[in-house]
């Protein structure tokens, strides 16, 4: 089987690449499944888990600090957000890009089904069956959040160190701890990787839906407060923001930020009105205020923006 | 008095035809229930292509013995490996310790072993007990697919050594959590085979540390009486279930096991590789773990398991895992 190809592609020249990245470990576990094991600390971050040889399903355990997007497909189409403790499987040969601009610290840990140790192990399996045929749906990828006791077990597996001598037995006893509660606990195949139904509760997710209604009608008015939404929803300001940073990896102030600042970028784009209109419009009582949001997310100021596309 | 046996070869989901026609029992999906006439509870089988196959039983108040003889046999040479506890039904985990300390002539019978199968095996249940057990029969040739580096020489010659066909260890905390689990899930876990195969390999993990460590203290030292080991074995019964209130003191565990305070402390060493009390904070800890891994508070799970004051748990807890549980929880 060829080994997984790392490309780390540091686009901005002014950073020093980090020499000799690449998978910590690449092991055969004796009950057969393969393993790779991924941990970095860089400022840009393009890691690709490009095509397997053999045939066979590929599950990615994620786990970051930053702002990590993944990349689906040829890398052309689909740029989603994902959010940090997830699990991610996808048919061996559709590569997965994972993509940051940001720094950002990841780590990953790589299992490789092939096709002859599913037909061993998960022989006329129901269960796994119904898995495989949500993996045939757009976009070919099943997610599944992963709780503190999966993220302690791969940051255990993160910590092998083959040179060391350390206890491949235990890597395969945590290796299919995950595998085992991947599979009672994956979610229905989700638009885009991640958001959604990443929270098991579904008196959690219906909240959620709920908020997000409501802040796609309200978000452009300038009453709209997150204070409104915890009144309408009767929950705290730390509930929804520790949803929030769980399902969209954002705060929820952040997230009607966001979207605020995305339909100000439209409405540029339209070219019908000036950015003091607009700021008013999207609900920013001063232009300033407005200009400086615009510039933290797309690092340029909206009046430049504007020149940008009209040239 | 039901009686099984099965050829090496021939998969476990087989003896339950036998069990089925003899007693008024229920078979579906591989899983074989007990009704209320002849026992309570039920076995399964589980089987992996690869070479191995498990029979999960647990069973309580079976109104006969029931045994499984597995025959000899040349074609597919194997090792039989069994995880039994045998306990007392509708006793608390206190009164346990005291009715089998009461009994002196009755043997627990809880025991960890590994057996080569071309000698043959036969199992015993007794009646009116509450059983849980594991029997493990991995071909020597797949036990590769559970052990890295697996060396079948090792295990083989550490059996010649000890000249018998079986070799028996005391059951420990870690295999009764890992069993108590198993059984609570097995019958409506839906990937049967990966819940399965997971519970093994650590299973098996457990089992070559003991192997490995008891041949070494094994080496060193004479060897204890039955009688010594059936002392020890309630000894660590009471330290098990008692992990809530706070450890009883050497004194009193002396009076238990009827020994000296002092040649108890060498031979459970000797017996289980750790101290009397490494052996209670172990166990109390990992059930520490396991509330933690439920999402009970850190508070909570320190007056749970008996301490008074939450920082002396984090200590305790942090001095044998290496991480506070705070860190257990937030690995990042």
């Amino acid at each position: 089987m060829k080994p997984l190809n790392l490309s780390l592609a540091h686009q901005r020249t002014d950073i020093e690449p980090r020499s000799g990245p690449g998978p910590l470990f690449l092991k055969r576990l004796p009950v057969g499944l393969t393993i790779t094991g991924f941990r970095e600390s860089v400022d840009w971050l393009d890691i690709t888990v490009p095509p397997f040889d053999e045939e066979g399903l590929a599950l990615v355990f994620l786990s970051y600090k930053g702002d990590l997007q993944i990349v689906l497909g040829n890398g052309k189409d689909l740029m989603q957000p994902i959010s940090p403790g997830l699990a991610l499987l996808s048919a061996g040969d559709k590569p997965m890009l994972f993509r940051s601009v940001t720094p950002v610290v990841f780590s990953a840990v790589v299992l490789f089904l092939s096709r002859s140790w599913i037909a061993d192990f998960m022989k006329s399996n129901g269960n796994f069956e119904k898995i495989e045929q949500a993996l045939q749906l757009d976009p070919n990828i099943v997610t599944c959040r992963l709780g503190r006791r999966q993220l302690s077990l791969l940051s255990s597996i993160l910590a092998y160190d083959p040179g060391s001598g350390g206890n491949l037995l235990e890597i395969q006893n945590n290796a299919l701890g995950l595998l085992e509660y991947f599979c009672c606990h994956r979610h229905r195949n989700l638009p885009g990787a991640g958001a959604g139904e990443a929270i098991g509760n579904e008196d959690d997710l219906s909240l959620i839906k709920e908020v997000e209604s409501y802040i796609s009608e309200y978000y452009c008015s300038d009453q709209f407060t997150v204070d409104s939404i915890l009144k309408k929803t009767y929950t705290s300001y730390h509930k929804l923001n520790f949803l929030f940073k769980s399902i969209h990896g954002m705060t929820i102030s952040e997230y009607i930020r966001n979207k605020r600042i995305e339909k100000s970028k439209e409405m540029i784009a339209d070219n019908a009105k000036s950015i003091s209109q607009i700021a008013y419009e999207i609900g920013y009582s001063s232009i300033s205020n407005y200009i400086l949001a615009f510039k933290k997310i797309y690092q340029i100021t909206p009046g430049k923006y504007k020149k940008q596309i009209s040239a | 008095m039901s009686y099984v046996s099965l050829e090496n070869s021939e998969p476990f989901l087989k003896c339950f035809e036998v069990i089925a026609e003899d007693k008024s029992c229920i078979v579906s999906d591989s899983v074989l229930y007990f009704s209320g006439a002849t026992g309570k509870g039920f076995i399964t089988a589980a089987g992996i292509p690869t070479g191995i196959d498990i029979l999960a039983v647990n069973v309580s108040m079976l109104t006969d013995d029931l045994t499984f003889n597995f025959l000899p046999s040349q074609s597919a040479s194997s090792y039989i490996l069994s995880f039994d506890e045998i306990g007392f039904p509708g006793k608390t985990d206190n009164e346990l310790s005291l009715v089998s300390a009461s009994m002196p002539g009755e043997r627990s019978g809880s025991s960890v072993s590994i057996t080569d199968s071309d000698y043959g095996k036969i199992v015993v249940y007794p009646k009116e007990r509450e059983i849980r057990s594991l029997i493990v029969r991995v071909q020597k040739s797949s036990l590769g697919n559970l052990i890295p580096d697996f060396d079948a020489g090792t295990i083989q010659s550490i059996m010649a050594s000890a000249n018998s066909p079986s070799l028996n260890w005391p059951i420990t905390f870690k295999y009764r959590l890992l069993i108590n689990d198993f059984m609570a899930e097995i019958v409506q876990h839906p990937f049967r085979e990966l819940f399965t195969i997971r519970n093994i390999s650590i299973l098996v993990e457990y089992l070559l540390q003991q192997f490995f460590v008891m041949d070494k203290l094994g080496k060193d030292g004479d060897y204890l009486s039955g009688q010594d080991m059936h002392n020890l074995s309630k000894v660590e019964q009471y330290l098990c279930a008692n992990y809530r209130t706070e450890f009883p003191g050497v004194e009193k565990l002396s009076r238990i096991s009827a020994m000296s305070p002092t040649s108890l402390k060498t031979k459970f060493k000797k017996y289980y590789g750790e101290t009397l009390f490494g052996y209670y904070q172990k166990n109390k800890l990992e059930h520490a773990r396991k509330l933690l891994d439920g999402k009970v508070p850190v508070k909570v799970v320190a007056t749970e398991i008996g301490y008074s004051n939450p920082s002396h748990f984090t200590l305790a807890f942090k001095k044998e895992y290496g991480f506070s549980p705070w860190h257990y929880l937030n690995p990042q």
